[in-house]
């Protein structure tokens, strides 16, 4: 039965275990229509496994979860004329074309007026319509598994990790394609572990850990709330910095290519750094002070920092 | 059920199919390679013609003429060992398994024999051979036949106990067509039973069966379109089959109705199974080794390439039991015997199995995760 809602998405008290492990652990929240909502979190959150419980590819073990004014666990007929889902690692018939796969997916919802020229065009894939799928690129992939998830012109759109795996320039074009999604008021549920992505991306973000939803908001007020701090981070430095840093009682982290970033509450706090490794006769090639992202939030809230979906636990909290 | 799903569905598997060429190849030629490997091997098989050699101790007009019995008995190409080496040393040397040794003084005996009526009169052939060969024991076992008729035509008293031959076919069959539905029924076994089990546990494990699971398609359109893949594939294989065995061995088949009924039994029967396969493996090579621990002692079990008859009598019982066994002996019945009832009562057997195999396969068949 479907009853009349502004929301999309309403997930109350969902639960999901697989024996003893708990996946997902009592979550509650709320997709209005026309928004991008992110599920943030690291590989194993339970991200994942929120999805396929939405899209009906799995069962909850409790809870309720309403997709279009429609029980998930009851109207998969119904829902899935009316959602489309690129799941995780997406994978397609390796000796289909692109043209014929899109064809094919259309079929599957008896659809005789889908243009397939207007999806082509909107992924980006105009030039490989004629190829097959085992010799396109992991980031052409995932641009035909979006076009085929909105074959259907759905009203919610599923992306369980889009741009994972994808090199940089590729997980740009994606996001590309997704803006253009974004433009054309789609609903959309999006999971990612790029913090960047969903910053970039989402109205809307919750940060998901160990199956529970530790955060929910606009990145803008996620950073807002959670930090008081700017970053200073120096770029290419001297080894000794960090130990000249920690002494000054600040909490510096180091970061890949010899980075460091350091949280400053006050302006002057920025000088003093400074000053110290200048005496100290350290060196540093550049420097800059931002606001904080999502990655800092993320940070401060759990502990933790992600690379690559994979939690790596750093010093401050 | 929307006939359009199905369509699309299996579009797609042709197609993959069509342009996988290698897998394409190998569908159709290995039945076609077995085909012509054993129709070659078997194709003479009432004219076998052995290889003898032969040492004539004797060189008399008598031995010669029993040599030439020998040879117009039509078993055996002779080859004539010099009587002057040692038939053992002979054997060794030129890696042959056997040489008959014709004594010294056989003429000599041979008309004492006939002309003095001496009883005690008698010659002793010689086989110098090596046991290690197994064509050995044929060959003797020919001789000593051919033997036995001299010794009773020398006897003058016409034989007791006569033998003829009566078929109850009014044709008789060559090896090659007892070979051919046994083969066909292998082929669509393999292909449905592989096919399905491969594929679909492929299609799991690349994530492309839960991707489905988000849109209309049903489980029972999927099923659908997957048996008339399988069955489009067995009767285009069986189709090549045919024609390679009418253009290279001439055979005479009865082609009927009931191929079709027992393509479709097999593949429903084996589709079946692989579906039940395809619930209880996780990765496609798993499927593989599965498919293969079924098939390989169902080929040969269950008289695909020989009558079960051949086989111990345990055996016999378990080949009785096997699905395969009614497809092989149900196509015979039709394609050979055209024995319609034993057709009927083989489809029968194999259409219940299928069924209950099949119905099994559906439910073994997950279509969304974690239930």
């Amino acid at each position: 039965m479907t009853k009349k809602t502004k929301y999309a998405i309403e997930v109350e008290k969902l639960t999901k275990s697989y024996g003893d492990l708990l996946a997902v652990d009592d979550i509650s929240f709320t997709v209005s229509k026309g928004e991008v909502f992110a599920l943030l979190g690291p590989n194993g959150a339970g991200k994942t496994t929120t999805v396929e419980i939405i899209d009906t590819i799995r069962a909850p073990s409790s809870g309720k979860v309403t997709l279009l004014g429609m029980d998930v666990t009851k109207n998969k007929h119904d829902i899935v004329h009316r959602i489309g889902v690129l799941p995780q690692g997406f994978s397609s018939f390796d000796r289909v074309t692109v043209r014929e796969t899109l064809q094919y997916y259309s079929r599957l919802y008896s659809h005789r007026n889908t243009d397939i020229d207007n999806l082509i065009e909107l992924v980006n894939l105009k030039d490989k319509a004629k190829e097959q799928y085992k010799n396109l690129s992991g980031g052409l992939r995932q641009r035909l598994g979006i076009a085929i998830a909105l074959v259907n012109d759905p009203e919610v759109v599923f992306l369980d990790e889009p741009t994972t795996g994808l090199d940089p320039l590729a997980r740009h074009e994606v996001w590309e394609v997704l803006q253009g999604l974004k433009k054309k008021g789609k609903t959309v549920l999006l999971t990612t572990h790029y913090m960047e992505e969903a910053e970039l991306l989402a109205d809307r973000v919750a940060i998901i850990s160990k199956g529970k939803i530790i955060a929910l908001d606009s990145p803008a007020e996620l950073i807002e709330k959670n930090t008081d701090f700017q970053v200073l981070t120096l770029h290419s430095v001297d080894e000794n910095v960090l130990e000249i840093i920690r002494k000054m009682g600040f909490e510096p982290v180091p970061d890949n290519n010899r980075e460091i970033k350091t949280r400053v509450k006050f302006a002057d706090d920025v000088q003093k750094i400074l000053s110290a490794v200048k005496d100290a006769g350290a060196l540093y090639i550049g420097l800059d002070v931002h606001k904080p992202n999502l990655e800092e939030v993320f940070l401060k809230l759990t502990g933790e920092t992600l690379h690559d979906g994979h939690v790596v636990k750093k010093r401050f909290k | 059920m929307n006939p359009r799903v199905v369509y699309a569905n299996l579009f797609v598997k042709l197609i993959s199919v069509w342009r996988e060429k290698s897998t394409m190849f190998f569908t159709l030629a290995f039945p076609i390679i077995l085909i012509l490997l054993f129709g070659t091997i078997f194709m003479s098989q009432d004219n076998v013609e052995f290889h003898l050699c032969l040492q004539d101790l004797d060189q008399t007009k008598s031995s010669v003429d029993s040599v030439k019995a020998l040879e117009a008995e039509g078993k055996f190409k002779i080859t004539r060992v010099d009587p002057a080496v040692n038939a053992a040393t002979y054997v060794r040397d030129n890696k042959v398994n056997l040489v008959l040794v014709i004594p010294k003084g056989f003429e000599k005996s041979l008309l004492r024999r006939k002309f003095f009526r001496d009883f005690n009169s008698s010659v002793t052939i010689t086989y110098v051979y090596d046991p290690s060969s197994s064509s050995v024991p044929t060959k003797i076992q020919i001789i000593n036949a051919v033997l036995a008729g001299i010794n009773q035509e020398m006897s003058g008293i016409p034989p007791f106990i006569k033998s003829a031959e009566k078929s109850i076919l009014t044709r008789k069959y060559r090896f090659i067509e007892y070979f051919i539905p046994g083969i066909i029924a292998m082929s669509v076994m393999t292909l449905s039973l592989f096919g399905t089990a491969n594929s679909n546990t492929e299609l799991r494990q690349k994530g492309i069966i839960r991707k489905l699971s988000t849109t209309p398609i049903t489980r029972t359109e999927w099923i659908l379109s997957d048996i008339l893949y399988q069955f489009i594939i067995a009767a285009v294989s069986t189709t090549a089959m045919l024609l390679v065995s009418y253009a290279v061995f001439d055979v005479n088949l009865h082609l009927d109705a009931w191929l079709l009924v027992f393509i479709m039994l097999d593949v429903f029967a084996f589709v079946g199974i692989g579906m039940i396969l395809t619930r209880f493996v996780k990765e496609a090579q798993s499927a593989a080794a599965a498919a293969n621990a079924i098939s390989f002692p169902m080929m040969f079990l269950s008289g695909s390439f020989f009558p079960i008859e051949l086989m111990p009598g345990f055996l016999q019982k378990i080949a009785r039991m096997l699905p395969l066994y009614y497809v092989n002996e149900g196509l015979r019945a039709a394609m050979i015997f055209e024995d319609t009832m034993a057709a009927l009562r083989c489809a029968t057997i194999i259409g219940v199995f299928a069924a209950v195999v099949f119905i099994l396969g559906i439910l073994a068949t997950k279509w969304e995760e974690g239930q």
